[in-house]
């Protein structure tokens, strides 16, 4: 079974190191889309101070939705709610929303943030700035970035560009594009100084879960299907069989009672 | 019980401001009109207009997005050299300033003691009139010097200057001797202008941060240029007691003992001169002093500051040789807030000759273009009248090269405790909050006892407004117009995005009122805003509506790149007669910090980028975003104490006392704390802030540089105990 998800046609960059944590990005993320005050749709992942005083490190980079080509929350929601758009633009619908938290259970990124204490909750995360964007404008994380960690742009052209800082620069960048591969592939990729599991990002594997989700629920009607076809045609054999089964001993009987029937005479 | 009544009534002054709020919008809008004849709103209200950040002085240029009356987003203004289509964190939460519930939006006038917090809404006649006449009877009866003025660096300044002066008072208070006195006497003895402008071009190799945090302290476009260069592989040397985001950034970082920069810069400048690494053409050619500055440096070896630094004397060598050999790539940062102590002036003025000797000038430094422009028009008004009485922060006396403006804002306080040389009865402050930032907070709040009457201008009820007698509601900057703001060779607008909300009114229609209650109405020679900012535009032809959709006009460019500096010699002093001539060392020279006793700390304070000084603390989307303030102490100093990350600790100096919980961490010196600034908040009219925090205006110990005037920040020794 071939699925090939297009590929987004945004991106982000973000590059750890010119990150400083000033977090620009979360606030003007929150005006830009009115994140309730107890949420937020991006988060700063660091590696914490490490070292010894006083050779000391501390590295930084702002999180938010990785927008899947594959995404396992889109796969998992049960209503629709979470969808893709033909931009990759994972989106969410507050009003087609049941709460089942299936989203926050399947992305492995961790990145559906639920209303846990409201009484009728809903699902925080990016949609890329979507209305931003039908203005012309960048993100607001991106646009407001003042070091410019975090880039926007066309996600070939962000691909492109990960790929020539890294080649560039292999003292600086651990040689791996996060995003490029991890769940299936993401519109958002990311380069860094140091291995981004010490920046706490998830070991995500190359495939997505929604790849195996999608054996089993496209599979079946094509396995439902075989099966009706092979099991009918077991049926018609057994019943092929059955009645020539019956057949031969009818005629079996006959002859026999024709044979005995010589014999008396 | 008072606390109950005070915020009961806050309360119900919010429910009338929601009032007036709802009335509001049904009234035909001024800006919406102006900003729809100028096409930036459409027929709904919906859109774009550009004006001006006012988080902090930094002023980057910003695009306010407006639907229906409501500014709803700011981004940064491509159009301006300080945002570049960027904003900071402060900058984006800029709504919360504005739309903040705390916002004070009527006149008050106090009922209750001082410091009780009740206030009684009164109409801005009735406080124009009360505030004018308590000021007119000050003057007549002790004279216009028993009034002092103070304000904070902001762009209606010249016109709250104009009123003090107008009125006739020396006494004026400023932020400048608590933040970056010494930076700017240094460069004024040694360039003859306040604040070289920094460049960072593609060429820029080499960069010493003396305690400039940048990464924390942020300046849009400087934070930006100065990552853009680490990302090029500029060399960054940073200087800190603590390891900060700055830090973080940096080639290396030297955890310098704090109080040691001096002894440093000193070295660099003895190796830089011994190992004959200077630029000789330069230093012959536009320099005065080097015979006095090398014959003075020649003891400051490497060696000799290792032990006082504890920075390797092999390290020390290096780096000076490094910072000569980018020559002229190189840029020493003037840097202007961490380890201050009163030897400040010296440390700057090294810093400043370091630049010199490598010869960087209009290539990493030049003169800067400064706020004025002669190509603006001034508004009219008569001569100020004479003032014969001392000022009360001893500028000049006992602070010969400290220049007026910038004055001694600690000693102005002390005078008005010790009521010598006389006493002063009344206090107008504007946009300024000196019950916080003014060290030794006890003190303050011990001088205001001593006023007759305080009025203070703000947009929040903050500490200082809590303690005063009448306090004048500001419109915010997004509610408000301001006088041009020149930068470079334009001359950008700060213009009103949203109506004012409540009866909020600019500091500019302030001071007129005032002016005029106060028979000083030839000072204010403009009929409302518009007309100031059509004054100042007028010799360039333009109008306000002309200018009004781009958010600035370009101005006459002026000359760049020259080699002449506003000294006595005309040229850069590095030996100083000026200094000479009052007393003081003519070139820089080692003075030894204090250091604290046996089981003291030397307490830090630094800037973190969720907060500018005392006035965002009460920003709830910053207050959201922002770390909860601590007091950082070294882990294995924690261990041994038996203290754990979280602990409750009291933290107490000879001038006060504050409790916080303690982040242990490794990222700071074992022999200093630091304390995250700007909190301990004692206005109940701050919701948000009020209880956060420590503060570090209460511990601070008032301690002065005597050449520049620069409060000692750092120098203030406190103990920490568990509770």
């Amino acid at each position: 079974m071939t699925h090939q998800p297009n590929n987004p046609r945004y991106g982000f960059l973000i590059d750890a190191s010119y990150c400083i944590d000033c977090r620009s990005c979360m606030v003007a993320c929150s005006v830009e889309n009115n994140v309730p005050m107890d949420s937020t749709r991006i988060w700063i992942k660091e590696t914490g101070i490490t070292g010894t005083y006083p050779d000391l490190k501390r590295f930084t980079a702002p999180f938010h939705c990785m927008h899947c080509k594959d995404p396992s929350c889109v796969s998992a929601c049960t209503v629709s709610a979470l969808t893709r758009n033909d931009d990759g633009i994972v989106s969410y619908n507050q009003d087609i929303c049941i709460g089942c938290r299936y989203c926050v259970y399947a992305c492995p990124f961790g990145v559906p943030n639920y209303q846990w204490d409201e009484p009728l909750p809903l699902v925080i995360k990016c949609d890329m700035c979507f209305a931003r964007l039908g203005e012309g404008q960048q993100p607001a994380c991106a646009a407001t970035c003042p070091t410019g960690a975090i880039q926007f742009g066309r996600y070939e052209d962000m691909l492109a560009e990960a790929h020539r800082k890294i080649n560039e620069r292999p003292d600086k960048y651990v040689q791996h594009i996060y995003g490029e591969e991890e769940n299936g592939g993401t519109a958002t990729l990311y380069i860094s100084p140091v291995p981004f599991e010490e920046l706490g990002f998830p070991i995500a594997g190359t495939t997505s879960p929604a790849y195996s989700n999608r054996l089993v629920t496209e599979g079946t009607p094509m396995v439902a299907g075989a099966m009706l076809v092979g099991l009918t045609g077991v049926y018609l054999t057994i019943k092929h069989l059955r009645e020539e089964a019956e057949r031969d001993r009818v005629e079996a009987a006959k002859e026999k009672a024709a044979q005995s029937a010589g014999e008396e005479q | 019980m008072s606390i109950d009544l005070s915020r009961r009534e806050f309360i119900q002054l919010g429910a009338a401001t929601a009032g007036a709020l709802a009335v509001g919008q049904l009234l035909p809008l001024m800006v919406v009109q102006a900003a729809q004849e100028a096409g930036m709103l459409n027929t709904s209200g919906d859109g774009t207009i550009p004006s001006m950040c006012e988080m902090c002085v930094w002023r980057c240029g910003l695009l306010a997005k407006v639907r229906d009356g409501r500014v709803v987003k700011l981004d940064g203004n491509p159009d301006h050299p300080h945002s570049r289509g960027h904003l900071c964190v402060r900058g984006q939460s800029g709504l919360f300033n504005t739309y903040d519930p705390d916002r004070v939006l009527h006149p008050l006038i106090r009922v209750g003691r001082r410091g009780e917090g009740r206030f009684r809404r009164v109409s801005w006649d009735e406080a124009l009139d009360y505030t004018a006449e308590r000021m007119l009877e000050i003057k007549q009866t002790y004279g216009p010097e028993a009034m002092v003025f103070s304000s904070t660096h902001n762009l209606s300044q010249v016109q709250f200057e104009n009123l003090l002066y107008a009125y006739g008072s020396p006494n004026y208070g400023t932020q400048r001797s608590l933040c970056f006195n010494a930076m700017i006497v240094a460069n004024l003895m040694t360039y003859g202008i306040e604040e070289p402008e920094r460049i960072y071009d593609d060429q820029l190799q080499y960069i010493i941060l003396t305690g400039r945090n940048l990464m924390e302290a942020v300046s849009t476009s400087e934070t930006g240029d100065l990552s853009a260069a680490i990302a090029r592989g500029a060399h960054v040397v940073y200087l800190d007691p603590r390891f900060t985001k700055t830090a973080a950034k940096a080639t290396e970082w030297l955890p310098i003992k704090p109080g040691t920069d001096l002894a440093f810069h000193l070295a660099l400048l003895n190796v830089i001169i011994g190992e004959d690494l200077y630029d000789h053409a330069f230093v012959t050619s536009y320099t005065v002093g080097f015979e006095q500055l090398a014959q003075e440096v020649a003891a400051y070896t490497p060696e000799w500051a290792a032990a006082i630094t504890e920075i390797d004397a092999d390290r020390i060598r290096r780096i000076a040789r490094e910072f000569a050999a980018a020559a002229p790539h190189a840029l020493a940062h003037n840097g202007w807030r961490t380890s201050n102590f009163i030897n400040s002036f010296q440390t700057q003025r090294a810093i400043t000759i370091l630049n010199a000797l490598i010869g960087n000038w209009n290539v990493t430094l030049r003169a800067g273009g400064g706020e004025a422009s002669g190509a603006l028009g001034t508004i009219p008004q008569p001569a100020y009248p004479r003032s014969s009485a001392q000022r009360l922060d001893h500028v000049p006396s006992r602070f010969p090269v400290v220049p007026l403006k910038l004055g001694v804002f600690q000693e102005l306080r002390d005078s008005i405790l010790s009521g010598e040389p006389y006493q002063a009865h009344g206090w107008f402050i504007a946009r300024q909050n000196p019950v916080m930032s003014l060290p030794d907070r006890a003190r303050t709040l011990q001088a205001f006892e001593k006023m007759d009457f305080i009025v203070t201008v703000d947009i929040l009820v903050n500490d200082t407004a809590w303690f005063s007698d009448v306090i004048l509601p500001e419109a915010s900057y997004l509610e408000r117009y301001d006088p041009l703001n020149v930068v470079g060779d334009r001359a950008y607008l700060r213009q009103p995005v949203i109506e004012p909300q409540g009866e909020a009114r600019s500091a500019l229609w302030i001071y007129k009122q005032l002016g005029e209650r106060l028979g000083l109405g030839d000072y204010f020679q403009y009929t409302d805003e518009q007309d100031y900012i059509n004054q100042q535009l007028a010799p360039l032809g333009v109008s306000l509506e002309d200018i009004r959709s781009q958010g600035y006009v370009d101005l006459p460019p002026s000359e760049a790149g020259g080699f002449e500096w506003n000294t006595p010699s005309g040229r850069i002093e590095l030996f100083s007669d000026t200094l000479a001539r009052v007393g003081f060392s003519g070139v820089p020279v080692w003075e030894p910090p204090p250091e604290p006793p046996q089981g003291e700390f030397y307490l830090l304070t630094g800037k973190v980028a969720q907060s500018t000084q005392f006035g965002t603390q009460n920003n709830q989307m910053l207050h959201k975003y922002a770390d909860e303030p601590r007091l950082w102490l070294n882990e294995g100093v924690a261990a041994d104490r038996g203290l754990v990350d979280g602990d409750w600790v009291e933290v107490s100096s000879e001038v006060g006392v504050g409790h916080i919980r303690l982040l242990v961490t490794p990222a700071i010196r074992p022999d200093c704390v630091y304390l995250t600034p700007g909190f301990g908040h004692l206005s109940r009219g701050l919701t948000t802030a009020f209880g956060l925090g420590a503060s570090d205006s209460a511990l601070h110990v008032t301690y002065t540089d005597p050449v520049s005037g620069s409060q000692a920040l750092s120098q203030t020794f406190v103990t920490v105990r568990k509770v």
